[in-house]
Parts: structure tokens; sequence; C-alpha cells
């Protein structure tokens, strides 16, 4: 064991000619939020794809509380406790709001919406299909369907896109707040740097399927080579 | 945020029917089943009634696949056709006993749709409704081309024999007793579907039809579901095959056709196939239409076809979806 509850070691994927990830190595501690900036076609994405099964890795492996589980499909990794958002609001439009989070539960032994709905605030929109609720109630319900069972890992993919500053700012709370009570390790790709500075502890710069620097959020905002990379002089 | 949850929380939300309602109304419907022979005045209305029904449970059976699976099929009438066909040539062949061909047609049609089901629940769209097609196509030419099995493309009459299950088989071609057999099978198969789409395994296969790749990612299988939805509408099929076969005493290729499936899928859109109660609805509606059309024009189904066309445009959910708009509208729900 080497106290991380995901590893990613040697991760590569190649799309066409295309080195969507090149020898990229990560590591997570429980309960830490980790945040993945980096440019467009910086390979984050990708990352999270390859973390969470969603597509496989040419060479290097996953290790999830130092089991490998880089040949476990999707469904055998959310039974060992690995959860996912994607970029685009995910849900089931035609189902209520309780009902896919029951569906969501189903899966996971002992789990409980009701502690969910209370703390994504969804409880007063149980009773309303999902495909009828706004935007912003979609993407915390999104939140929620990875969240129901109190999984080990979360892996979130851009969860405030098309959300305003407000909501933004609010689902950052909720989920800082969630990954210390729960002890859930977040690894989140987020575009928005407020929200990244405000709840990541630590910090993976990705730049063309490379790791490019790693620290805490006081270490990225000076590191010169992200400055010049992706934050600019604004950071 | 919370005035919109204030807003949406003061507007009463639609609660499913509790199951005590569905049993009531199951009950209701099972009590003007029994009173139909006293209802309907003549036997040959009694037998067109039953032939609805028998329509009645194959739209149901092709509605249950786009509302359960979100798929359409052009080949639901291989399941209708090998329903009818397995107790036909059985009992004609008297290779087994009578119960014995029973449930054999019942099985043979569930199990191969199981496991086309587990190849074709991956397939969506236009790709899918052809490949139905082509199944079902394919079952057609062999027992139209195959002579030997049933007499091909003339069809083959058979007697029931005696005894089934200890009852008299001769009963099921009284139109009285069979209108009151389809009537009583098509209320449990409704009242059973409505009962799936509530249960665990019919919210995962919902669950998959909306976002098959947010239920993987959420632990599920997303091929197992669906190809149970496949099995449920093939038994479905098959009961329908089997009745009508065991009325007329009489099998033919045209049960496979894909024109079967496809009148079928049209009693599934002009009812609603939205809803569980939606195609028995169009089996019926389309029956008075038929009989209405058929007085005037010998080209009925060109009728038929119009008045697709205008349900199709004006009525997207069909004629259930749009009584149920009206009564909310009505009581202001």
């Amino acid at each position: 064991m080497t106290g991380h509850v995901i590893e990613g070691i040697g991760l590569s994927r190649r799309y066409g000619g295309f080195a969507a990830l090149d020898n990229v190595d990560i590591a997570v501690k429980q309960g830490e939020i980790r945040g993945l900036i980096g440019p467009n076609g910086a390979g984050k994405s990708t990352l999270i794809d390859v973390l969470s099964g969603r597509a496989a890795t040419r060479g290097g492996k996953v290790l999830l509380n130092g089991e490998d589980i880089s040949a476990l499909t999707p469904q055998e990794r959310r039974r060992r406790g690995m959860a996912r958002s994607f970029q685009r609001t995910n849900i089931f439009p035609d189902l209520t709001v309780e009902q896919q989070l029951l569906v969501a539960a189903w899966a996971v032994p002992g789990a409980d919406i009701a502690e969910v709905m209370d703390e994504l605030r969804l409880t007063e929109l149980a009773d309303i299909p999902a495909g009828e609720i706004s935007y912003g109630d979609q993407r915390r319900l999104d939140l929620a369907l990875a969240l129901v069972g109190r999984p080990a890992v979360l892996l979130l993919d851009e969860p405030a896109a098309g959300l305003t500053m407000e909501e933004s700012l609010g689902l950052a709370r909720i989920l800082r707040d969630l990954a210390n009570r729960w002890k859930v390790t977040v690894l989140l790709v987020e575009h928005d740097m407020q929200v990244v500075f405000s709840i990541c502890d630590r910090i993976t710069v990705l730049h063309l399927g490379r790791s490019l620097s790693e620290g805490t959020c006081a270490e990225i905002r000076v590191d010169p080579t992200v400055i010049a990379a992706y934050l600019g002089t604004e950071a | 945020m919370t005035t919109l949850i204030e807003a949406r929380a003061a507007k009463p939300r639609r609660k499913p029917v509790g199951h005590a309602m569905l049993i009531g109304g199951a009950v209701a419907a099972l009590a003007v089943g029994a009173a139909l022979p006293w209802i309907v005045p003549t036997k040959i209305a009694m037998s067109l009634l039953a032939q609805a029904m028998f329509d009645a449970l194959l739209a149901t059976s092709v509605g249950f696949l786009i509302l359960q699976n979100g798929r359409t099929s052009f080949g639901q009438a291989a399941f209708f056709g090998l329903g009818g066909y397995t107790i036909g040539v059985l009992v004609a062949r008297q290779w087994v006993a009578p119960e014995l061909a029973l449930l054999a047609a019942l099985i043979l049609p569930t199990a191969v749709a199981f496991l086309l089901g587990l190849v074709i629940s991956r397939i969506t769209g236009v790709a899918h409704a052809m490949l139905t097609l082509a199944v079902g196509q394919a079952f057609y030419e062999v027992v139209f081309r195959w002579r030997e099995l049933a007499k091909g493309d003339d069809g083959m009459s058979f007697d029931l024999p005696a005894r089934v299950f200890g009852f008299s088989a001769r009963k099921l071609q009284d139109p009285a007793f069979m209108l009151v057999l389809s009537w009583t099978i098509l209320v449990l198969v409704l009242v059973g579907l409505v009962l799936f789409t509530r249960s665990r395994v019919g919210q995962v296969a919902a669950a998959i039809r909306d976002n098959e790749e947010r239920a993987r990612f959420l632990g599920y299988s997303t091929v197992m579901p669906p190809a149970l939805v496949y099995a449920i509408a093939a038994f479905i099929a098959a009961t329908a095959g089997i009745l009508q076969a065991c009325y007329n005493g009489y099998i033919a290729p045209q049960m496979f056709h894909w024109s079967t499936s496809g009148f079928a899928l049209i009693m599934a859109i002009i009812g609603g196939a939205k809803f569980i109660f939606g195609p028995a609805i169009g089996a019926i509606v389309l029956f008075y239409i038929k009989d209405f059309a058929g007085q005037f024009a010998e080209y009925w189904p060109a009728i038929v076809g119009g008045i697709l066309v205008v349900v199709t445009l004006t009525m997207p959910r069909g004629v259930v979806g749009l009584a149920l708009l009206l009564w909310r509208r009505g009581t202001g729900r």
C-alpha cells in the first residue's frame, strides 16, 4: 500500500496519431480533493476516462486502494467504490429525481438516498422528472447520482460547467464539505479557477497529454511553467 | 433557487396510480369482461372483438418494447407466429401432450427473444428496426417455403384435442368463451406490465433506455434488463398467437409477415406507445376504424394510413395521450 486511494501509473492513450495522454502518473490520498487543470486538449477528460474504465490505457495501470483495476469494467470499478460524473449533464430525463437516485442506490448495498437528497438539496424535487428541472438542479442531481453510496473515489469532469458563479461556488462548498465529512477522495476537472483554488488541496496541471506540474494551490499559482502554459499573468 | 423550489412545491405533482386503485380497476375490468357475452349482441360481433383482443395483445407487446426499451420493432410478428405455429404443429402432429405443446409455445418464443435481445438491445435507431424486420421476415420465409412443416404458404388447419389441463379445449373455438378469455388475459397482462415497470428491474431498464452510459457507470449490466424486456414482449406476442391459432384452428405464414408487425405498430402509435394501456386502446380504435372504413371502401388500408398520418402529426402521444391531456386541462391537474 502506498497510502494513495487512487493511482495512475504511466497512463497513455492515443487517438489515431494524437497522444491524448503520454505516460502520465497521478496519485491522490484519501479525503484529498485534487484539481486537474490545463488548456483544452491537455488530456484531463481522457485521464478521467482512463481511470474510470471508459477508455483503455495503452500501457500503465490504474490502482484503487493498491489493487490493480486496469482490466476491470466500469461496473466492477463502481462496485469497488469508484464513481464519476460526465462533462455534459448525464442524468435520466424521463425518471423522477427520486426514481433515478433509487436506481443508483440499488447498485450499492446499503446506500441511502435520503442523505444525498438532503445534502444536495434535492428533496423538494423528488417527484419531478429530471428533464423538467432547471440546469443547475440537473448538475446537482448529476453529482448526487455519483455520490450515492458514499464512493471512495469520485471523478468529476467539469461539474460546474454552465453554472453561474454563485451556483458554481455553492456546488464547490457542498463538495468540500462532503469530501471532509464522508472521506471521499475527489479528482476534479474544472476550468473555473475560482472553484479549483477554493476547494482543492493539491493541483495537477496537464499540458499536451503530459503532467506539467503538481503542487498545492499556492505553489501552482506561482509556478512559472504553469503561468506560461495555462494560467497567464492574471492568475 | 428557493423561488424555483417553492413554485414547484406549490404545483401538485402527478403521482402514479396506487396499487389499490390498480387492483380495483383490474377487478372492474375483469367483471366487464365476464359480462361481455351479454353485452355484445351477436356471435359475429363477439368473434370480431375476440380478434381485436388478439391484436390488442400483439400491439401491447410492440408498445412495451417502445415504452421500456425505447426500441421500435418491425418483427414482433415473429413471436406471434412462433407461438401459433408451435402449438399448431405440435397439436396437429401429436408429438407431445397438449399441455406440453402449450408450454412449449410460450417458452420457445420467449427464449428466442431473450437470446436475440442480448444482441439487438445493443443496437439503436433505424439499424434496430431493420434488424427486427429481417428477423421477422426470416421466420416468414422459413414457414412459407417449408411445406413439410405446415403446408408452406397454404397454411395448415388442425383439430384441438378434447381436453387441455382437464378443461374442454373445444370451448376455445366458441366466440363468447374466447372473448372472455382473451379479455381476461389482456387485463392480466396490462396489470402485470404496470407492476413490472414499477419493479426494480423495470426501473433499471427504463434508466438504461434513458441513458445507457450513465447506467453502466452506476454499476449495471446494460444488456440483461433490456433482454428481459424483449423476452416479456415476446411472451405476450406468443400468447396472442396461441389464442388466435387455437380459436381459428388454423396457422398460416401471414402470422409472421412484416405487415402483421406493421399493423401492431400502427395500433400502438394510434393508441399511444408511451402508455402501457395505449396500444390496447389503439387496437380497439383501429378495429372500429377498419369496420367503419370497410363499409365504404375496398381499399380501407389507405384510410387507415391517412388516419395514422393525422394522428402522428396532431397527437404525437396517441389517443390516450390526448385523452389524458384533455382530462388534466378539464380537472386543472
